[in-house]
């Protein structure tokens, strides 16, 4: 029943990964994608387009049956090699398909380097002064008021900790300035009213038919049903301020680079 | 001491009435001991109705109504409903199996293509059979199958790679396996086969991978094709015209989904998929028959007797493979018989299924696409609403403003039940090339705004005037089929997990309980020892509802 065709290129991977196929169990790789050239990316935005975008739509970032790709987080990969053997053999008992056919190790590797490209891409150098960019993260742009770093800071926002990964330095500034461009539905914000009289406002952290969740300003946690709300309003802006009036573009640059410089990496040692 | 106290329960549990019971017909004593499964003649499929202990096929009868005349779980005790037993299904792909049952057998599917005979009582398994697929593979959406068909003692199966698949019903031992297409050149089987007669019909999927589509008939007994209906006509008819060049050669129109089926008129109802490449019509011009259309066919011959096309050059991915719902009501002071269809394109259609006559057609989700329908049904497209380089924004979304999951007709409440969505998609267009077996889509789209920004809701809708007659919203969204019942209660779910029911009158909320995972298939109802069930597929489980003994 096998009709795969051999790939030389891959039998390191599989050695070193010995739990098999999948790519969870191949974290200690580090291979990377050795096509990075921006005609690679544009060659695996084609691939894409033709192999992926049916399920996880032109723009990656998700649809009905298959998961957003450009939030730099995947559900079955963290490293490149990770991603290239889900691109090639797709996920077991899933709707996930590898792209079989016709695939060659420098179109699954063109695939890879697009994805990485839509969050953060390859590494590149940044102007500002990380330092700096430390010090407004704690003080003036009280950052950590809702965002946390390596355990440490609020629940309201994303954890940064590893930011630098998924988000390019342009991203960055991008959020900054306009945070409310693209905000998850993860981060929108809810405020209700329940039958008994008692007022809520916070994270709205999920919300179906019957029921909402929700993170209030002192970290507690509710679930409501909906039918013992008198009145509930959500909001689909993003709590966190645009901190282009705060500070300049020197100050921004530094924040910039101090984000761009928490990596998986650089994790667990001095940041 | 234990055999011994065995062979006297079973003594004890001999029942007389047993040997008199006929086939279709319910057990005289609850839980006296019977045999189960009796052969399904073609009679007993004619006269589903007649034995709504069973489900004997993909829609619960031939007029693709999914509508029980089980009335044991109603208004006024739904809400008591428990869980009887769960089946953990080995693949973890969505569920999109409907169950048959037959005389307290169930057969479920299981992606990719296989089948688990169960005791529909308590879940406990008979046997399985798991249909071996090549490694790579091609196909769109998932690796889907939705059900299977029985007659006699056989059951049969469409599967992943376009094969046709005579199974022995008592212990799942293959009768005969064929070919239908070629899978390396795109062509795959998702849905349940249609038995009429003494043929078994199935459609094949493959829009997205330029295949041509067909409808075949192959013998019940031996396998053999009976005949091929294509559902793009070849160079020797005139409406090959309806397509620039040669691009009906890879033109799709797919159908793969289940039929319809009308004794007194002798026609099968069979709905088509999109034309190919699904996003870029440029190479196509023409309306492209018969694509996203309904053909009605003499199931002796194969022979198209009349076609009615929803979505003339569809660029867009509106597939118009959902379940033909047949229903006898009044139309315009008379009674008609009717065809009911709520199409991917955002609109609600009523056909004379006599003559494929338009008699009526109204949005029932929300659409940006057309102006309307004219007298014969065509859409008025509003200009500029094609695919584009930089995108084009449209409702209904790729999706539809419904799919593949099953609308129910009851005619107790004389209402159509369809699980809507409000979406929309921007719609991208790209240059693409056929290369046999692999995607030829030509471009694609991307949903504007995070999915939480659309909803979805149960509606229900008057044939006689198409007006939503009661709604009932769901959040996030839902890509569940619906059942209704002679208790008057309607059933579907959600995508995150829930499973409810809802009075078919008023649309009020009776009951809902969380199965854990997203509901993407239909709900059907039996009735074994007296007792009736519902059951539903979520995630990979099948789960069974019924009232406290």
């Amino acid at each position: 029943m096998l009709r795969k065709n051999v790939r030389p290129g891959l039998i390191a991977i599989f050695i070193a990964g010995s739990t098999g196929g999948l790519a969870i169990g191949l974290s200690a790789q580090e291979q990377a994608t050795p096509y990075t050239t921006v005609q690679d990316i544009q060659s695996g935005q084609q691939l894409f387009a033709r192999h992926c975008s049916i399920c996880h739509g032109v723009d990656a970032a998700g649809g009905d049956i298959a998961p957003d790709l450009t939030t730099g987080e995947f559900q079955h990969a963290g490293t490149d090699a990770g991603l290239f053997n889900v691109i090639s053999d797709g996920v077991p008992d899933t709707p996930m398909l590898g792209i079989n056919r016709g695939r060659t190790d420098q179109s699954v590797w063109q695939l890879v380097a697009y994805l990485r490209s839509l969050s953060g891409g390859p590494r590149v150098a940044v102007a500002g002064d990380a330092t700096s960019g430390a010090r407004l993260y704690r003080d003036r742009g009280s950052c950590a008021g809702c965002h946390m770093i390596d355990g440490e800071g609020g629940r309201h926002g994303p954890n940064l900790s590893t930011i630098g990964d998924r988000r390019s330095p342009d991203q960055l500034l991008s959020d900054l300035v306009d945070p409310d461009e693209r905000v998850q539905p993860h981060w929108w914000t809810m405020r209700v009213t329940h039958r008994d009289g008692t007022r809520i406002d916070g994270l709205r952290m999920n919300e179906g038919t019957y029921s909402v969740r929700i993170l209030d300003g002192d970290d507690n946690m509710w679930s409501f049903l909906k039918r013992d709300l008198l009145m509930s309003q959500r909001i689909e802006t993003s709590s966190m301020p645009a901190y282009a009036g705060t500070l300049n573009d020197g100050e921004l640059e530094d924040l910039v680079a101090y984000l761009y410089g928490l990596t998986r990496e650089d994790q667990g040692g001095a940041r | 001491m234990k055999q011994y106290a065995l062979v006297t329960l079973l003594m004890f549990a001999i029942p007389t009435s047993a040997a008199s019971q006929r086939p279709g017909e319910p057990p005289a004593e609850a839980n006296s001991a019977t045999p189960s499964f009796d052969p399904v003649t073609q009679e007993r499929l004619l006269n589903a109705d007649a034995e709504p202990e069973n489900w004997l096929m993909y829609s619960g009868n031939y007029f693709g109504q999914r509508h029980s005349r089980l009335d044991q779980i109603d208004k006024g005790n739904v809400g008591q409903l428990e869980m009887q037993w769960a089946f953990q299904l080995r693949a973890l792909d969505r569920a999109e199996t409907t169950p048959l049952v037959v005389d307290g057998v169930m057969y479920v599917t299981e992606a990719p293509s296989n089948v688990i005979a169960l005791d529909a009582r308590t879940g406990s398994q008979y046997w399985r059979y798991n249909h071996d697929l090549p490694e790579d593979l091609n196909f769109c959406c998932g690796r889907n199958n939705r059900g299977v068909a029985v007659l006699g003692d056989r059951l049969y199966m469409s599967t992943l790679d376009a094969h046709l698949v005579s199974l022995d019903a008592k212990t799942g031992s293959v009768l005969w396996d064929v070919e239908v297409a070629d899978e390396a050149t795109g062509y795959s089987m998702t849905g349940a086969p249609l038995l009429v007669g003494d043929k078994i019909l199935t459609g094949v999927a493959g829009g997205e991978f330029g295949i041509r589509g067909f409808i075949d008939a192959y013998d019940v007994v031996t396998g053999e094709l009976a005949w091929r209906l294509y559902t793009i006509p070849g160079p020797d008819h005139p409406d090959n015209m309806t397509w620039q060049g040669n691009s009906w050669r890879t033109g799709g129109s797919p159908s793969w989904m289940t039929g319809s089926y009308d004794a007194e008129l002798n026609l099968v109802y069979w709905g088509t998929g999109n034309p190919g490449p699904d996003w870029n019509g440029d190479a196509r011009a023409g309306d492209n028959l018969y694509s996203d259309a309904v053909l009605a066919i003499n199931p002796d011959t194969g022979e198209m007797v009349w076609y009615f096309q929803f979505t003339p050059h569809d660029v867009h991915d509106w597939d118009s493979t959902q379940i033909p719902v047949l229903a006898d009501s009044e139309f315009d002071g008379r009674q008609r018989k009717l065809m009911l269809w709520p199409n991917r394109n955002a609109f609600f259609y009523v056909l004379d299924r006599v003559t494929g006559e338009f008699l009526l057609g109204e949005p029932y989700a929300k659409q940006t696409w057309a102006e309307g329908l004219d007298e014969a049904g065509r859409p008025i497209r509003i200009p500029g609403t094609f695919p584009s380089v930089e995108g084009t924004t449209v409702s209904p979304p790729i999706g539809g403003g419904t799919n593949w999951w099953s609308p129910s007709y009851s005619p107790r409440t004389d209402l159509l039940y369809v699980m809507a969505y409000d979406g929309e998609t921007t719609y991208y267009i790209r240059d693409d090339e056929y290369v046999a077996g692999e995607r030829f889509t030509g471009g694609g789209g991307s949903t504007p705004l995070p999915q939480d920004n659309y909803v979805s809701a149960l509606r229900a809708i008057s044939p006689q005037t198409g007006e939503r007659i009661w709604e009932y919203p769901v959040q996030p969204k839902s890509t569940a089929g619906v059942l209704s019942t002679a208790g008057d209660v309607v059933f579907s779910g959600t995508v995150d997990g829930f499973f409810f029911a809802l009075d078919a009158e008023t649309g009020e909320e009776l009951w809902h309980v969380n199965v854990g995972s997203r509901v993407h298939a239909a709900p059907m109802s039996y009735m074994v020892d007296g007792k009736q069930y519902v059951a539903i597929a979520a995630g990979n489980v099948l789960f069974t509802f019924g009232l406290r003994d």
